[in-house]
C-alpha cells in the first residue's frame, strides 16, 4: 500500500510542481503593463529570465528531494518515520503555492508602476531563493538522516550515483530484466523509461509554446515586429534628443559655421578619405560626383549648404544622405574640409558641373572663366 | 521451419560509398574555394563559373545532395536488406537509382556554374533536374516499398520507419517547392512570390535539414550505431515517442527562417514556438544514441568509428538544442544574416552528418571487403584532424556572426550608426581566414580517410553476393519479444507511410493555406508595379549570378537597419517576385532599397571594380556584365511566362517589350555617357542598372504606404 500512496504522491506533486509554474510565470507576465514597454525592458526581461531559471532548478531540485525521500523510505519502510516524511515533503510543496499566490495577488495591483515592478520581479526572485534555500535544507536533512542510519552507504556526494538517478537508469546488469526480446539483424532493444529530465522539458517546452501564443496573439501583451520597431525608435529619439542637450552637439544648417583650424579640418579630412572620395577622389577633383575645388557648385558653396548636402544628400542626383552615418559635429567638420578644398589643385579635375560661384578675392587659379565683377560681392559668398 | 538462404547486394552499396567519397571531395573542396574567395576576390578568378555567387550554391548542393545524398543511400541499402532479412526488391531499380542520382549530381555542378538557377536556396535546380529527382526519387520509393513488403521479418525496425518518413516527406516538400513555370529549357519562375515564394521555400529548406540531413541519418544511425558498439538500443518507448513527435513537429517551424520579415506575424510566432517544441524529440534521438552506448565507453575510447559517432551525436545535440534558441526572436534578431547561422549549419554538417558518415564508412568498408581497416590509427588521426578542423572552424564563426551583428546595431551616442557596413566586414576578416584553415584541416581529414579506405579496398575482395538465411515470414510467424500496441503499425508499412504523411501535411497546410488564401496577409499596395522588360532581364542576371548569397533584399523593422537601407520592407512589395529574393546571409549590405541611392555611373564602376568605389570591398569583380549582350531573345518568353503567373502586364505586350526594353537601356546609357562612361545600350550591365535602381522605390515618396483589402 505505502508504496502506492508514495508513487501516487510522487504524481501529484509533480504536478503540483507544473502547476506553481504556471501560477509563477503567469503574474510575472502580468506584471508587465498592457502596454508592452515594461517587458520590452532588458532589465525586466532578464529578471523574468531568471524567474524562469530559477523554477527550473526548484523543479529539479524538488524532484531530487523526492527522490530521495523516495530512497530513504524505500530502505524504511518498516519505520513509523515515513509518515512524518511524506508529512515533511508535504509541507515543501504546499508552502511554494502559497508563495505563488501572494506573489500573483501583489503584482497585479502593480500594473503601471515600473518601479514597483521591478521590486515585485524580485521580491519573485527572494522569493524563489527562500524555496531554493528551503529545499536545499530538506535534502540535506534527507541526506544526513540516510548518513545516520546507513552509515555503509557511501558517505559522499557521487555524480555518476546522481547522474543514474538523474536519467532514472537501470543498472546494467539488470538490462535482461527490461530487454523486449527484439532481434533485428543481432540488434537488440531495452525498455528504458524516459528520462524524466527529457519529459518534463518536454512539456516545459509546450507550456512556453502556449504561453507565448497567448501573450502576443491572444493577450497582446508582448510587441509584435512592428510594435517593437516604434517602441525601439520612440525610446532611441528619446535618448538622442537627451543627449544631443547635454553634449552641446546640436549644430545644423543654420548653426553651422566654417572653421578652419588644422586640428579642427583634419577631423573632416579622416572622413573624407574613408567615405567620400571614391566619388570625389581623395584630392576632391571628382570623378562620379563632382569636383570640390573649382568655382561651380550644384547646390552652393556655402558652409550652410554644404552641411545641407551632405546632410540630407540629393538621392535624386546620386549623393546619399549622410545623416544616419555622421553625427551633426563630424558633418560640420566635413562640411568645412571640403569647403577647405576649394582653391587646391587636384590632379585631374573633372569638368565643372553647376553654377558658377565666386567669392570675393578668392578664385581657382587656373579658372578659365572669367569672375564676375568683384565689387558687386564683397563681403560674402553669392550663389548666383 | 524451412529456412531460406538468399543473398545481399553489397556492390550497390559499395557504389553509394565511393560516390559518398568522391562527392565529399569535390563538395569539401568548393567549399574550401568559397570560403577562401570570402578575403581574397582573387580567388574568383574573373570568370562567371568560378565567382562566388555559383560556386557556393554549387558547395551547399554538392555536400547535401552528393556528399550526404549518397551517404544516406549507402545506409538505407546496407541496413534495409538486413533488417528485412531480403535482398533488394530490383537490382535494375537499384542501378537505375544509383546512376539516376550521380547523373543528377553532375547535371547539377554544370548548370549551376553555368548559372542556370530557380534562385531558391537549396531548391536551386532547374525544371528539367526538378523532373529528374522527383523520378529517381519514385525509383528509390519503389525500390525501398518493394523491399519491405517482400520482408522475412515481421516488425519494422525504427530505422525503417524513419526511411519511410524521409520518403514520404521529401517527395512532398520537393514537389511543392519546386512548382515553376518554365521560359525555356533552362530557365523558369517559381510559381509562387515574395512572402508566399518565401514561406514555401523556407518550408522546404528548413524541412530539407529536418528530412535529408537529420531523420535519414537518424535512421542509419539506429541500425550501425549499435551493430558498432554491439550493445542493445537504450529505449523502444523513446524511440517511438520522438519519432512520432519529431516529424509531426519539425515540419512547422520552416517560418522561424523568416523572423521579422514581411511574412505575417501569426506565422513567425507559430515557427518560434514550434522550434521550441522540438528540442525535447531532437534530443530524444541524441540520448537513444549516446545512451545506448552505456557500458561500451571503454570501447569508446579504443574504437575510431565509435568515436565518430559519438561526436556525430554530440554534435546533433549540440544543433538541435542551438536551432531552437536561434529561432526565439532576440537571438534571431542578432544570428540572422550573419556568420552565426554559417557557424550553427556547419556544427551539423561537419559533426553530424560528416563524421556519422565516417564513423559508418570506417566500420562498413573493411566488413564488405572482408578485411581488417587498414590502419586504426590512421582513422584515430583522421578523427583528431577533423575534431580540430570543425572547432577551427565554427568558433570563429561563432565569433564572427555576433561581432559583426553587434556592430551593425551600433549607435554612436548621437544616435547616428557607429560603423559603416564595410567597416563591419573588414573586421572580421582575420576570422574568415581563420575558417577556410579549419575547412582545409577537415579536408585533410577525409583525404586521410580516402587513402585508408582505398588500401583497404586493396587489401580485400568486395563480397558482392551476401549469403544470408532466414525463414518466409507466414501469417502465423510469432512474434519475438513483447507485444506493445505500437507494434500494430509496425506490421504495417503502408500505413506507416499515410500516417506519416498526414503528420508531416497538417503543418504545412495550416501554415501555407491561410497564407495563400487569406488577403489581409499581404495588404496590397497600389503604387508597386511590374518590373519593365530591362529590369526583369536585369533581375534574371541578378539571379543567375547568384547576387542572393551575399546580399539581402529584406529589411527587417529594426532601427539599425531602417537608419542603413531605409524603410522596412512590406509584404505587399513582393508580390511580382516570382522567385522572392530575400536571401538568408548579409556578407554585403542589404539592396531591398538601393535603388536611386548611388548614380548609374556608381554601380558601372562598382560592378567593374568594386574596391574602386568601396575600398576594401571584399566582392568580386563582374566585369564580363560590361561585354556580354542582354539576351533580348528571351524577353517575350519571359513576359508570357509572367502573365502566365498572374503578373499584370497588358495583353500583347510581350511582342512590344524589347521596344520598351531598348528604350530604357538607352536612357540609362546617355546618363552613363554623361558621367563619361561610354557602352553600348545592350549590355548586361544596363540592364542589371536598371534592376538595382528599381528596387525598393516603389513605396519611396509614399510614406503612408495605402492598403487596400
Amino acid at each position: 500500500m505505502k508504496p502506492f500512496s508514495l508513487q501516487l504522491h510522487k504524481k501529484l506533486s509533480i504536478a503540483t510542481i507544473l502547476f506553481l509554474l504556471l501560477f509563477i510565470q503567469q503574474p510575472a507576465w502580468a506584471a508587465g503593463p498592457p502596454v508592452p514597454s515594461e517587458m520590452s525592458n532588458p532589465i525586466a526581461q532578464l529578471l523574468v529570465g531568471i524567474i524562469v531559471a530559477l523554477l527550473l532548478i526548484i523543479m529539479l531540485l524538488a524532484y531530487v528531494v523526492l527522490g530521495a525521500a523516495e530512497l530513504y523510505l524505500e530502505r524504511y519502510q518498516e519505520t513509523k518515520k515515513a509518515a512524518k516524511l511524506l508529512l515533511l515533503t508535504g509541507m515543501i510543496l504546499g508552502a511554494a503555492p502559497l508563495y505563488a499566490e501572494q506573489t500573483a495577488g501583489s503584482s497585479e495591483a502593480v500594473v503601471k508602476l515600473s518601479d514597483t515592478s521591478l521590486y515585485t520581479l524580485i521580491a519573485v526572485i527572494l522569493v524563489e531563493f527562500g524555496t531554493i534555500f528551503y529545499l536545499l535544507i530538506n535534502l540535506r536533512a534527507l541526506l544526513s538522516k540516510e548518513k545516520a542510519i546507513a552509515p555503509s552507504a557511501k558517505p559522499s556526494f557521487s555524480f555518476s550515483a546522481w547522474w543514474e538517478k538523474f536519467n532514472r537508469f537501470k543498472p546494467v546488469q539488470e538490462e535482461s530484466n527490461i530487454d523486449l526480446g527484439h532481434d533485428y539483424d543481432g540488434i537488440r532493444e531495452l525498455d528504458n523509461r524516459l528520462p524524466p529530465w527529457w519529459l518534463y522539458g518536454f512539456y516545459a517546452c509546450i507550456f512556453f509554446a502556449v504561453i507565448y501564443l497567448y501573450r502576443f496573439h491572444v493577450a497582446h501583451t508582448a510587441p509584435l515586429s512592428g510594435e517593437e520597431y516604434q517602441l525601439a525608435v520612440t525610446e532611441a529619439a528619446a535618448d538622442k534628443e537627451a543627449y544631443l542637450a547635454k553634449a552641446a552637439n546640436k549644430v545644423d544648417e543654420k548653426t553651422v559655421v566654417y572653421q578652419t583650424s588644422p586640428d579642427y579640418l583634419a577631423g573632416g579630412q579622416k572622413i573624407f578619405s574613408t567615405t567620400c572620395t571614391p566619388c570625389h577622389l581623395a584630392d576632391g577633383g571628382g570623378s562620379v560626383g563632382p569636383n570640390l575645388t573649382d568655382d561651380y557648385w550644384i547646390h552652393g558653396n556655402t558652409i550652410q549648404d554644404i552641411f545641407k548636402t551632405i546632410k540630407y544628400g540629393y538621392p535624386e542626383k546620386g549623393m546619399k544622405s549622410w545623416q544616419e552615418d555622421y553625427t551633426p559635429a563630424q558633418i560640420a567638420q566635413l562640411a568645412s574640409f571640403v569647403k577647405s578644398l576649394h582653391g587646391t589643385h587636384p590632379a585631374k579635375p573633372k569638368e565643372p558641373q553647376g553654377i558658377l560661384v565666386v567669392e570675393a578675392g578668392k578664385s581657382t587659379a587656373d579658372s578659365t572663366h572669367p569672375a564676375p565683377s568683384a565689387d558687386s560681392l564683397v563681403g560674402k559668398p553669392v550663389t548666383q | 521451419m524451412q529456412v531460406e538462404t538468399f543473398y545481399y547486394d553489397n556492390r550497390i552499396v559499395k557504389n553509394f560509398a565511393f560516390a559518398t567519397l568522391l562527392w565529399g571531395v569535390v563538395g569539401m573542396l568548393v567549399g574550401l574555394l568559397a570560403a577562401v574567395q570570402m578575403y581574397l576576390p582573387a580567388a574568383n578568378f574573373g570568370l562567371p563559373f568560378t565567382t562566388f555567387g555559383r560556386v557556393r550554391p554549387l558547395h551547399t548542393n554538392a555536400v547535401i545532395f552528393a556528399f550526404v545524398g549518397n551517404g544516406i543511400f549507402m545506409g538505407v541499402y546496407y541496413s534495409l536488406q538486413r533488417l528485412c532479412k531480403t535482398p533488394m526488391f530490383s537490382k535494375a531499380l537499384s542501378a537505375i537509382h544509383f546512376w539516376g542520382w550521380q547523373l543528377i549530381i553532375v547535371s547539377a555542378a554544370i548548370t549551376l556554374l553555368a548559372g542556370y538557377t530557380t534562385g531558391k536556396e537549396y531548391a536551386e535546380l532547374e525544371w528539367p533536374i526538378d523532373i529528374a529527382i522527383t523520378l529517381v526519387w519514385v525509383v528509390f520509393g519503389i525500390n525501398m516499398f518493394g523491399t519491405i513488403l517482400q520482408r522475412r521479418e515481421k516488425h519494422l525496425y525504427v530505422a525503417i520507419w524513419f526511411f519511410i518518413a524521409t520518403w514520404v516527406t521529401v517527395a512532398m516538400l520537393h514537389i511543392v517547392n519546386s512548382f515553376e513555370m518554365p521560359v525555356s529549357l533552362f530557365k523558369s519562375y517559381s510559381w509562387y512570390a515574395g512572402v508566399q515564394d518565401a514561406l514555401v521555400q523556407w518550408w522546404y529548406g528548413h524541412n530539407a535539414v529536418a528530412f535529408f540531413l537529420t531523420t535519414p541519418y537518424l535512421g542509419i544511425m539506429y541500425y550501425f550505431l549499435p551493430k558498432a558498439a554491439n550493445r542493445p538500443v537504450y529505449s523502444y518507448r523513446l524511440s517511438i515517442i520522438h519519432f512520432w513527435a519529431l516529424i509531426f513537429i519539425y515540419i512547422w517551424a520552416g517560418p522561424h527562417h523568416l523572423l521579422y520579415t514581411a511574412l505575417p506575424d501569426w506565422a513567425q510566432s507559430l515557427g518560434v514556438v514550434f522550434s521550441i517544441m522540438l528540442i525535447a524529440p531532437s534530443w530524444g534521438g541524441m540520448l537513444n544514441g549516446l545512451f545506448t552506448l552505456r557500458g561500451a565507453w571503454d570501447k569508446v575510447r579504443e574504437e575510431p568509428v565509435l568515436k565518430f559517432m559519438v561526436v556525430a551525436i554530440t554534435c546533433y545535440g549540440m544543433a538541435t538544442f542551438e536551432g531552437p534558441l536561434l529561432s526565439l526572436k532576440s537571438v534571431n534578431a542578432i544570428s540572422h544574416f550573419s556568420d552565426w547561422t554559417i557557424a550553427h549549419v556547419h556544427v551539423g554538417a561537419l559533426g553530424w552528418n560528416g563524421f556519422l558518415t565516417f564513423g559508418i564508412l570506417y566500420w562498413l568498408i573493411p566488413r564488405i571487403y572482408q578485411t581488417p581497416l587498414y590502419s586504426k590509427k590512421l582513422a584515430g588521426t583522421h578523427f583528431w584532424i577533423g575534431t580540430i578542423g570543425i572547432v577551427l572552424y565554427t568558433i570563429p564563426m561563432y565569433w564572427a556572426g555576433f561581432t559583426q551583428a553587434m556592430m551593425w546595431k551600433q549607435f554612436t551616442p548621437e544616435g547616428t550608426l557607429a560603423f559603416q557596413f564595410l567597416e563591419t566586414v573588414t573586421h572580421i576578416i582575420p576570422l574568415y581566414i581563420v575558417r577556410s584553415i579549419g575547412g582545409l584541416l577537415y579536408l585533410i581529414g577525409v583525404f586521410v580517410m580516402v587513402f585508408n579506405i582505398v588500401k583497404t579496398v586493396r587489401a580485400g575482395s568486395l563480397l558482392a553476393q551476401e549469403e544470408a538465411q532466414a525463414a518466409p515470414l507466414l501469417e502465423d510467424t510469432p512474434v519475438h519479444g513483447k507485444e506493445y500496441w505500437h507494434k500494430w503499425i509496425e506490421r504495417r508499412p503502408l500505413q506507416m507511410l499515410v500516417f506519416s504523411f498526414i503528420l508531416v501535411a497538417i503543418g504545412g497546410l495550416l501554415e501555407l493555406i491561410p497564407t495563400f488564401l487569406i488577403k489581409s496577409n499581404i495588404p496590397t499596395i497600389s503604387s508597386v508595379k511590374p518590373y519593365t522588360p530591362l529590369e526583369l532581364q536585369g533581375r534574371d542576371l541578378y539571379i543567375s549570378n547568384g547576387c542572393y548569397v551575399c546580399h539581402s533584399q529584406m529589411i527587417r523593422p529594426f532601427r539599425d537597419e531602417v537608419a542603413r537601407y531605409g524603410e522596412y520592407s512590406k509584404a505587399g512589395e513582393f508580390v511580382y517576385d516570382h522567385p522572392f529574393q530575400w536571401g538568408s546571409k548579409r556578407t554585403g549590405p542589404d539592396l531591398a532599397r538601393i535603388g536611386n541611392k548611388y548614380p548609374n555611373s556608381w554601380h558601372y564602376n562598382h560592378m567593374l571594380e568594386p574596391q574602386s568605389m568601396s575600398p576594401g570591398s571584399i566582392m568580386p569583380s563582374y566585369a564580363w556584365m560590361l561585354d556580354d549582350p542582354i539576351d533580348t531573345a528571351s524577353t517575350p518568353a519571359k513576359i508570357r511566362a509572367m502573365q502566365r503567373l498572374g503578373v499584370p502586364y497588358p495583353e500583347g505586350y510581350d511582342q512590344v517589350a524589347n521596344a520598351d526594353l531598348m528604350k530604357q537601356a538607352e536612357s540609362i546609357r546617355t546618363k552613363l555617357a554623361a558621367d563619361k562612361i561610354k557602352t553600348p545600350a545592350n549590355r548586361e550591365i544596363i540592364a542589371m542598372i536598371a534592376y538595382l535602381q528599381r528596387m525598393g522605390t516603389d513605396i519611396k515618396g509614399m510614406p503612408e504606404a495605402t492598403t487596400q483589402q
